[in-house]
């Protein structure tokens, strides 16, 4: 399996890594190499149909912060669509930053890829949040994959768990929270009397929220993930502009209060019903399994039959996500060989 | 807006439609559609089938004559300034016609792709003309192609199937900025263009389908489909002296007339309208002020009637497979229609006796002989089936109308009402939509038995 991987931040070497060092395992368990053949990044390439040497490429981009000076076989090219309309590579993996404006590059990525009929991986939430029918449906047309595992709950398989594990029954209602920053920063105002500023420049200095923190705080994040799992687990066909987005930029000390006087908290909910979506700050009891603490996400499914049954675990981190590709890697590989 | 061919045949109607565009611009967003100019797509076709023969000197004769008639136009509706501009970008096109038409007579091939490419310079020819007409009354335009406007499809040439969730976000990707800009886009009915970029056409529903798609995409509140009738009539006037456009029908009622041969939108083309509930607005643009037919999600009474329209189809004929073999032998309905259908023959109305020793299929005349010879083949010399004839020259009659749903006694007033005509009845069918019974008839008995029906419900008024 050759796998060009467009993107090349965190969640990209992590998966480089992983790949570097579960080979053999891969090989034994699953009887396939996934071979990186090309990685794009924002400011070059670097391409090898023998399989590119990982370690290298890894030294490369923390030497010089670009692929391009890989040796001999990098490039200056960074114009990831024609790359992947010009390669053989059976696999894209996206994993370029997500952005909810126009979603590029990573949507104009997956459109290439898929009608160059090559399967496609994802964690750029981006492309989904703003055209995730369409896309699905290009996948579908060229017959090819396309999996999003990582894009929702990191390691913690939210979107596997509803669509594999629950054949026959049918999901009402989703409600939970999907966002570990946002998650964080309302734990500390709540425990630490923080306000929003100083619990966001906290969470900025451990790592947990990004030099902009826009897509967190004002709710994009929560929302992409309620579109694709509107998408995929409910086969709503949402996008992001059917939704109705509030972040917690304007969640005060006082409605944390007014929460605490009836054992509640404040936490940042994406829900489902049956005719619409939001993502709001509400008041949850503490009682509730979905209120959980710090960075930890949490999910509800409501079921006709089978009750409400609720998930938890780490919803972000490079490695996690990672995980979350090789899982989807190995899923293609099985359906293709079949 | 979407404008049939006869609304832009000519210099004074493609203004016409210019018109009617500037007065409804100023309060709505509008998205253009347009067909070829007057016949040029059977032209086209003509061509094509020419230079498939090698006959490359006939097929350039009727090149030059597009070639010309566009030309005509063009220089007639420009603005001063702008008609050079739009001579070279028709002379750019009709070069590559050239070219196209002369590749397919060098080959002596005409694939479904080379004959969708050539089909679609009838609207890549008429937009561009529509957008100066409109430019030169001071409407910002814009002449795209139906790819251009994002309508992608399957690789089925011919008649081609949108991929319709890639299409809705390329169409709002495409067409919002050129609305911010204050430019109505001019969109090419009919063609598309698969993932690759090769250029397809919808076939069946042309280019209503493409207003209708693009309606779809950008959730607009009404589509009006710009003709040279009122709208749809209660019964076609060259029968009926008195029969009169309906103001209200349902997207049912539309869906079985339009498939019972009334001169209305393609079911094909209906469908994105239906789904979304979008209301369709069927009008006729010589005379613009008259409200014309509106297609809606409703099922509005019409003024208690429970029949709103009859339609006929004519030239189709009756195969009846017969024996008394059939009765109780499984599978011998299917081994018929599979027999028929991969004979390509389009069964339009089907009846069998609940005793099973017959099935009546209503097929086009044209196709009656090479069904029997293939039903001949599939079923006789088997012990089951004894006989199989045909009768040509019938029509089909269909009476519609959502109001006969669950209202007692219309079958018996139709009948009636037939029989009192002493017209003979040669089959009957109901769809279980109820909104339609549908009847055959001989072909001289056709015309009286719509007079008949319209009379008995009274649809002149």
């Amino acid at each position: 399996m050759r796998i060009i991987l467009a993107g090349f931040g965190t969640v990209g070497q992590a998966l480089a890594q992983v790949l570097h060092q579960d080979a053999d395992r891969i090989v034994k368990a699953y009887g396939f190499r996934p071979q990186v053949t090309t990685i794009v990044d924002s400011q070059g390439s670097c391409s090898d149909d023998a399989g590119l040497d990982i370690s290298l490429a890894l030294k490369t981009k923390k030497d010089y912060g670009t692929v391009a000076k890989y040796p001999r076989k990098g490039r200056r090219n960074s114009d990831s669509a024609h790359i992947i309309s010009n390669s053989e590579a059976e696999v894209v993996v996206e994993t370029t930053p997500t952005n909810f404006k126009d979603a590029e590059p990573g949507l104009s990525n997956i459109k290439t890829a898929l009608a160059n009929g090559k399967h496609v991986v994802t964690t750029n939430k981006g492309p989904l949040a703003l055209a995730m029918p369409a896309l699905l449906e290009l996948a579908n047309h060229r017959k090819r994959q396309l999996r999003f595992s990582g894009t929702v709950g990191g390691g913690t398989p939210f979107l596997d768990f509803a669509a594999k594990c629950m054949p026959g029954e049918r999901i009402i209602r989703v409600r939970g929270i999907l966002n570990g920053t946002t998650n964080y920063i309302l734990t500390r105002m709540e425990t630490a009397s923080l306000t929003f500023e100083r619990a966001l420049a906290e969470a900025q200095k451990k790592g947990y929220a990004e030099k902009d923190p826009t897509n967190d705080v004002e709710g994009l994040d929560t929302a992409a993930k309620i579109v694709i799992i509107a998408n995929w687990v409910l086969k709503k066909r949402y996008s992001l502009r059917n939704l109705d987005i509030t972040g917690i930029t304007k969640v005060t000390q006082q409605k944390l209060k007014q929460a605490k006087t009836s054992n509640a908290k404040v936490k940042l909910i994406g829900r489902i019903e049956e005719s619409s979506a939001s993502i709001a700050p509400e008041q949850v009891p503490t009682a509730d399994p979905i209120c959980v603490p710090d960075t930890l996400n949490a999910l509800t499914f409501t079921t006709e039959h089978a009750g409400d049954i609720t998930l938890i675990g780490p919803g972000a981190g490079g490695e996690r996500t990672a995980s979350a590709i090789v899982r989807d890697l190995v899923s293609i590989r099985q359906e293709y060989a079949a | 807006m979407k404008f049939g061919g006869t609304s832009l045949a000519n210099a004074p109607r493609m203004k016409n439609a210019a018109r009617i565009i500037l007065r409804y611009s100023p309060k709505n967003k509008i998205v253009v559609v347009a067909s070829a100019v007057g016949e040029t797509t059977d032209q086209l076709i003509q061509i094509a089938e020419l230079a498939k023969k090698g006959n490359l000197q006939q097929a350039r004769k009727l090149l030059s004559k597009i070639q010309a008639s566009h030309l005509k136009i063009a220089r007639m509706v420009a603005g001063r300034g702008e008609t050079r501009e739009l001579v070279s970008r028709l002379d750019q096109l009709n070069s590559e016609l050239e070219q196209t038409v002369e590749g397919i007579a060098h080959l002596r091939e005409l694939t479904s792709r080379s004959r969708d490419y050539l089909l679609s310079f009838g609207e890549r020819l008429s937009t561009p003309i529509l957008a100066a007409t409109m430019s030169a009354m001071g409407l910002r335009s814009r002449a795209l192609t139906g790819a251009e406007a994002g309508i992608t499809t399957d690789d089925n040439f011919g008649e081609a199937k949108p991929l319709t969730e890639i299409s809705y976000h390329q169409v709002h990707q495409r067409l919002d900025p050129l609305w911010g800009r204050r430019i109505i886009p001019v969109v090419t009915g009919f063609i598309a263009a698969t993932v690759d970029g090769s250029i397809t056409t919808l076939g069946r529903g042309g280019s209503d389908y493409t207003a209708t798609l693009l309606a779809a995409a950008l959730g607009a509140d009404e589509i009006w489909i710009w003709t040279d009738v009122d709208g749809l009539m209660t019964a076609d006037p060259r029968i009926v002296k008195n029969a009169i456009p309906l103001p209200y029908i349902s997207f049912g009622e539309a869906l079985e007339l339009s498939y019972f041969g009334a001169k209305m939108m393609h079911p094909r083309a209906l469908q994105p309208a239906g789904q979304k509930k979008i209301p369709v607005r069927i009008k006729n643009s010589s005379r613009p002020a008259r409200s014309g037919t509106l297609v809606s999600a409703s099922e509005s009474s019409n003024g208690g009637k429970v029949v709103k329209a009859v339609s006929i189809i004519r030239d189709v004929g009756i195969v009846t497979v017969s024996g008394s073999g059939m009765m109780g032998a499984p599978g011998v309905a299917a081994k018929v229609f599979q027999t028929l259908g991969s004979n390509n023959v389009n069964v339009m109305m089907i009846s069998q006796g609940s005793s099973e020793a017959t099935i009546s299929s209503v097929v086009a005349n044209r196709e009656v002989d090479r069904a029997v010879r293939a039903l001949q083949l599939a079923l006789m010399g088997q012990g089951y089936v004894d006989r199989i004839v045909a009768e040509k020259d019938a029509c089909i009659i269909a009476v519609v109308g959502s109001g006969m749903k669950g209202t007692p006694g219309v079958a018996a007033r139709i009948f009636t009402a037939v029989a009192k005509r002493k017209l003979n009845v040669r089959m009957v069918a109901q769809g279980s939509s109820e909104y339609n019974v549908s009847f055959v008839v001989s072909h001289k008995d056709g015309p009286e038995a719509v007079r008949a029906i319209h009379e008995e419900f009274n649809l002149g008024r």
